[in-house]
């Protein structure tokens, strides 16, 4: 039962001891170790433990209630400055998390063959020595490019963690289904055009002038983005401040469901899936028509003026214009004197650079970089963007008023929806092109912020250095999709080619870290083709899964977020994770990777044995054990991990201090000119002409351990310096046989594949919603509450049909889901087969050119009755949930 | 007498769940057993004008509480303070006082076969600190606190409010304590869900 009601039970001796076989799931419930004396001995003290959720990404501060050293309650913390006290449903069910009857709790060996459900308890140094074995033997016999590794967002991750392991293992091959469908695309295409860290996705810690409470904000744009669902207690809570001010605050929000933000806003424009670059063009078109950008900021601080060479496709340069200067050295056309002129940074006082035009230098015909963009948002019309995107054209232009209005602050967020589709990488530039235009950048009141940073390491580094410049030449799908290579990640969709058919090369072993590849993976039904051809693969994890029942051949334990240490940093503060208990033999994912590496080190791997020294690691040694962890994460902040602990929430500056704005203008004491931006140029790349150097060349993210530069060969072709529109490949304008378009998108309640497992959480939400218009309900003889098949040319599975008009006529709508509870079931497969959004989805091209982007949102299905409702043995009754109920136990000692 | 209660400010609330099942946590509430629950209203009205909205429910602390009128044994009680309460000791399930509840919000205890409902946390007010859903709410849009009393926190987010903005539930003469903030800003209160 609940804390309140917890007894103190009898332990029992282990009866999953040494060797002895288990079966997963529930039968592991009964695995008990015997309790320590002096930890059981019952103090009746209760002590306030300082910590931080890992739910999901939002990190919100946790005060954890102790009591003989079991957590009974926890509260949300008010010292955080974002989440201010509060905590959501995720982060309250910590303790069911914590307590999980079906909790990995020991390294655990498959008995018998793969889809049995036979395991044994062994030791962590048996189950480590194994693991190493493994790999050196497949290093040698096949080369270590054989062995892929992998993660996934959601439960606990460490995220550099993965291609930080496979550089020290010296694969190529690390990958996770997020990244090129979640975030990299926004964050990678900010590095390249804006380079001052920031990006415009708010549920990763941007917007930060948004959580205070003074901020000059009136308008913002919720492009793709549900803050009440992805950052429930803190952006959610930032947004709700915000909107119950006196002054109130305008809100647009671009998704195709009436979400709670969308519910509130003064505009909601339910744009059909897939098709947001053209309204983004759209937006860009109306603005330079209507003249409502700021031509001061564009024309001095973003390369709109300059002139692009039209052979290169790159800017002109002084040395190509026939003009004094050097190659680094950009051209404005001077329009008083009729001629090209050298850029005298930051801007050549007096001159009125046109943003746009066409102009003849040198015998050739230059257009600007504005030019080249305002060409590319021609056709985009208001009137079309509303015909392709199913919206309402004078509903859009009310939002632009709002947007654009001369006397707001405004500021455009921008979501994982984008993300998930092959327009990405466009997605993500028009976002930017759009707050460039608008001069958001750095203002009061602005989106994009460059406050300060913390001197902590929260991510430990990755170290692409680490990893040889032969492998790294073998990355799966690096050629055509290098903005993988900032996240140091593969291409997912070569890496199951390589998996099914072996080509290019047989992946022989997998080590994969994450929720639930079955439930996140796109496409997941190419798992049966593709994980039975790798000989050995092991799950590392919190609790079984789909993935782990079907394909693992060694389970390793490792912590939830009650028992992980970490430094965050939120706002003008730094927040500790401490471990406030340990449980079984869990062991923190970090040190589970260096005791791999050591290992393999002690067994004669060479390239591993390099991995703990800072002159041959990279740059990023792994720590040895938890404390050089730490003491890493600490990083220069300047008190102890000790008094972190104490204190729980540290001030490394006021917020005033960390409230700095206009970042760019701040004089650089090298040059005595302003800093500007952290781009090639120091200006907002509005034209994107790194984007076109990355596609040709890898600079600057490819790197090896023998060469800091590696030259790459070309993508089959240029990606693109400005933004265009593609109609999905997959569309309803042509679809006659799966006529509706899906999307997927966030809940409160559960982050990623996490928490399924979670008694209260499944009572709220059982079993997934597919949220459909009442007049394709009729037309498909759907009843709201009923079971309906969905689709795709991929696959089916079920939802619970919601018919409301919270969806757009023609679009339908389903969070991701699976099912533990069938994991003990003597055929697994339901668990991730009866009502998952990712057997539908499409993981064949085409693809994002620059990362690679495959199709998770505005997909083809078609809908239909399922009479015979949700399989047998789905739990969806309260009392369903009973044996997941928690388990509480008590501490043990630390494995390493 | 003082009017201790919940007041919760509709436009700030996400329908996020974690009142529902930070009660659940606090209180050891039994599966399929609620004393907080978040109902989610709507749709209702047509593109681009529609409302939806998320409304917890949770014992309403009426002034003239059918529940306890109805209770055959003075189990449902009104305290010195004036908070509508279930003594389990008394209560014999004859689940009256749950027909008499016009919101539904009272549930009943399948193990110790008694009626429960929100206590507003009287375990933690007696000690000085807020209900637990009151602290733990992911928006700050619930408030708990005497409504005769002018520096209580319910009151002074209610006097930032037009009184039109000011709701609460249908009232068949029971006199619900509780108040919904609602603006117009967000759509248009339902007064039954």
């Amino acid at each position: 039962m609940t804390q309140a009601n917890m007894t103190r039970r009898s332990f029992t001796k282990s009866v999953a001891a040494l060797g002895a076989v288990a079966a997963l799931g529930m039968g592991a419930a009964r695995d008990f170790v015997a309790v320590d004396p002096a930890v059981a001995a019952e103090s009746g003290q209760t002590t306030i433990v300082k910590t931080s959720c890992r739910a999901c990404i939002a990190n919100c501060a946790v005060l954890a209630h102790v009591k003989d050293g079991r957590v009974i309650k926890l509260e949300g913390n008010p010292e955080s400055p974002m989440s201010r006290g509060g905590i959501c449903a995720k982060g309250m069910a910590g303790i069911q998390a914590l307590y999980h009857p079906n909790r990995n709790k020991y390294p655990m060996r498959r008995v018998g063959a793969r889809g049995g459900n036979d395991w044994e308890r062994i030791s962590w140094d048996e189950a480590i020595t194994e693991v190493a074995t493994k790999i050196n033997e497949f290093s040698d016999k096949y080369g270590s490019e054989c062995i892929t590794v992998s993660t996934g967002g959601g439960g606990n991750p460490h995220f550099t963690n993965i291609p930080r392991f496979a550089a020290a293992i010296n694969t190529p091959n690390s990958w996770e289904p997020g990244c090129a469908q979640c975030y990299l695309p926004r964050q990678g295409m900010a590095q390249f055009v804006y380079g001052s860290g920031p990006d415009l996705s708010f549920a990763d810690n941007n917007g930060r002038d948004y959580y205070f409470n003074d901020s000059e904000v009136t308008c913002i744009v919720m492009w793709g983005t549900d803050p009440s669902n992805s950052s429930v207690a803190t952006g959610g809570r930032a947004i709700a401040e915000l909107r119950n001010r006196e002054q109130g605050l305008k809100t647009v929000v671009i998704d195709p469901r009436f979400t709670m933000d969308a519910a509130k806003a003064d505009v909601w424009l339910p744009i059909r899936p897939g098709t947001d670059v053209a309204l983004m063009l759209s937006w860009i078109k109306w603005i330079i028509d209507n003249e409502r950008y700021d031509e001061e900021f564009c024309r001095e601080w973003t390369n709109m003026p300059y002139l692009v060479n039209p052979e290169t496709r790159l800017t002109l340069k002084a040395v190509e214009a026939g003009l004094e200067g050097t190659e680094q050295d950009y051209v404005i056309w001077d329009p008083d004197q009729n001629m090209p002129v050298v850029v005298q940074y930051p801007f050549n006082e007096g001159v009125k650079a046109p943003l746009f035009g066409e102009f003849e230098v040198n015998g050739m015909t230059c257009k600007t970089g504005g030019q080249v963009l305002k060409e590319a948002c021609e056709e985009w019309t208001i009137e079309r963007a509303a015909d392709i995107c199913w919206l309402d054209a004078d509903q859009i232009v009310k939002a632009l008023e709002l947007y654009t209005d001369p006397k707001a602050h405004s500021g455009l967020m921008q979501g994982v929806a984008t993300d998930q589709t092959p327009q990405s990488g466009q997605a993500a530039l028009a976002a930017l092109e759009l707050e460039f235009l608008m001069g958001n950048v750095e203002k009061p009141g602005g989106m994009l912020q460059r406050f300060g940073l913390a001197p902590i390491m929260e991510q430990l580094g990755m170290a692409p250095q680490a990893l040889s410049k032969e492998k790294f030449l073998k990355r799966a799908g690096y050629i055509e999709h290098k903005g993988l290579m900032y996240w140091d990640m593969a291409f997912i969709p070569d890496i199951m080619k390589m998996m099914i058919d072996g080509d290019p090369y047989q992946i022989h072993m997998w080590i994969e870290r994450s929720g639930n590849k079955h439930a996140m993976l796109g496409n997941s039904l190419q798992l049966e083709k593709a994980a039975p051809n790798v000989d050995f693969i092991v799950h590392v994890y919190m609790y079984p899964t789909a993935f782990t029942r079907m394909y693992a051949d060694i389970i390793l334990p490792c912590t939830e977020w009650l028992e992980t240490n970490l430094v965050i940093q939120q706002f003008n503060t730094v927040m500790v994770r401490q471990a406030v208990t340990h449980l079984f033999e869990t062991v923190d994912e970090g040190i589970i990777w260096s005791s791999i590496v050591k290992k393999c080190a002690e067994l004669g791997n060479e390239h591993c044995a390099k991995q703990f020294d800072p002159a041959t690691a990279g740059g990023m040694p792994l720590p040895h054990d938890e404390d050089e962890k730490i003491a890493q994460h600490m990083g220069g902040l300047p008190i102890s991990w000790e008094e972190l602990c104490e204190k729980g929430v540290y001030e490394f500056c006021t917020p005033d201090e960390f409230r700095h704005y206009y970042g760019y203008k701040d004089i650089d004491p090298a040059t005595g000119k302003p800093a500007g931006f952290g781009t090639l140029s120091k200006k907002c790349e509005m034209y994107a002409e790194s984007v076109v150097t990355l596609g040709r060349t890898g600079m600057p993210w490819a790197t090896s351990a023998e060469e800091p530069m590696v030259l790459l060969p070309p993508a089959s072709e240029d990606y693109e310096p400005v933004p265009y529109y593609v109609e999905p490949a997959e569309s309803p304008l042509n679809d006659t046989e799966y006529p509706l378009v899906i999307t997927n998108g966030r809940l409160p309640m559960y982050h990623h594949g996490t928490l399924r497992n979670i008694p209260y959480l499944r009572e709220i939400y059982p079993v997934p919603e597919l949220w459909i218009n009442p007049v394709d309900a009729e037309a498909y003889g759907i009843q709201d509450g009923t079971w309906a098949w969905i689709e795709s040319r991929r696959g089916k599975t079920r939802g619970k049909a919601k018919v409301t008009t919270c969806i757009p006529k023609g679009v339908l709508y389903q969070e991701r889901f699976w099912n533990p509870e069938f994991l003990d079931a003597e055929d697994p497969t339901p668990a991730f087969t009866a009502m998952n959004y990712n057997v539908l989805t499409k993981t064949e091209a085409p693809y994002n050119p620059e990362f690679g982007t495959y199709t998770l949102r505005g997909i083809m299905v078609k809908v239909y009755p399922c009479p015979e409702g949700a399989p047998e043995g789905t739990w969806t009754e309260p009392a369903d949930f009973e044996p997941w109920m928690p388990q509480p136990s008590d501490p043990t000692k630390k494995v390493f | 007498m003082a009017r201790n209660c919940i007041v919760v400010n509709v436009d700030r609330c996400t329908g996020c769940y974690s009142c529902e099942i930070t009660c659940k946590m606090e209180n050891g509430i039994a599966l399929g057993e609620h004393w907080n629950k978040v109902v989610m209203v709507g749709p209702f009205g047509e593109y681009p004008d529609m409302t939806r909205y998320a409304l917890p429910t949770m014992c309403q602390q009426c002034e003239d509480a059918p529940c306890v009128h109805v209770c055959p044994t003075g189990a449902s009680y009104r305290d010195e303070e004036g908070k509508v309460l279930i003594d389990r000791e008394k209560c014999i399930g004859c689940k009256y006082c749950m027909m008499a509840c016009p919101y539904g919000v009272r549930d009943w205890n399948a193990a110790s076969k008694t009626v429960e409902k929100c206590t507003l946390c009287g375990h933690l007010t007696a000690q000085g600190e807020l209900p637990a859903c009151v602290k733990s709410c992911s928006t700050g849009a619930r408030f708990y606190g005497d409504l005769d009393d002018p520096d209580s926190d319910v009151s002074k987010e209610l006097a930032k409010y037009d009184p039109a903005d000011i709701h609460t539930l249908e009232d068949v003469g029971n006199h619900p304590s509780t108040k919904y903030i609602m603006t117009s800003m967000h759509g248009e209160w339902k007064e039954r869900v």
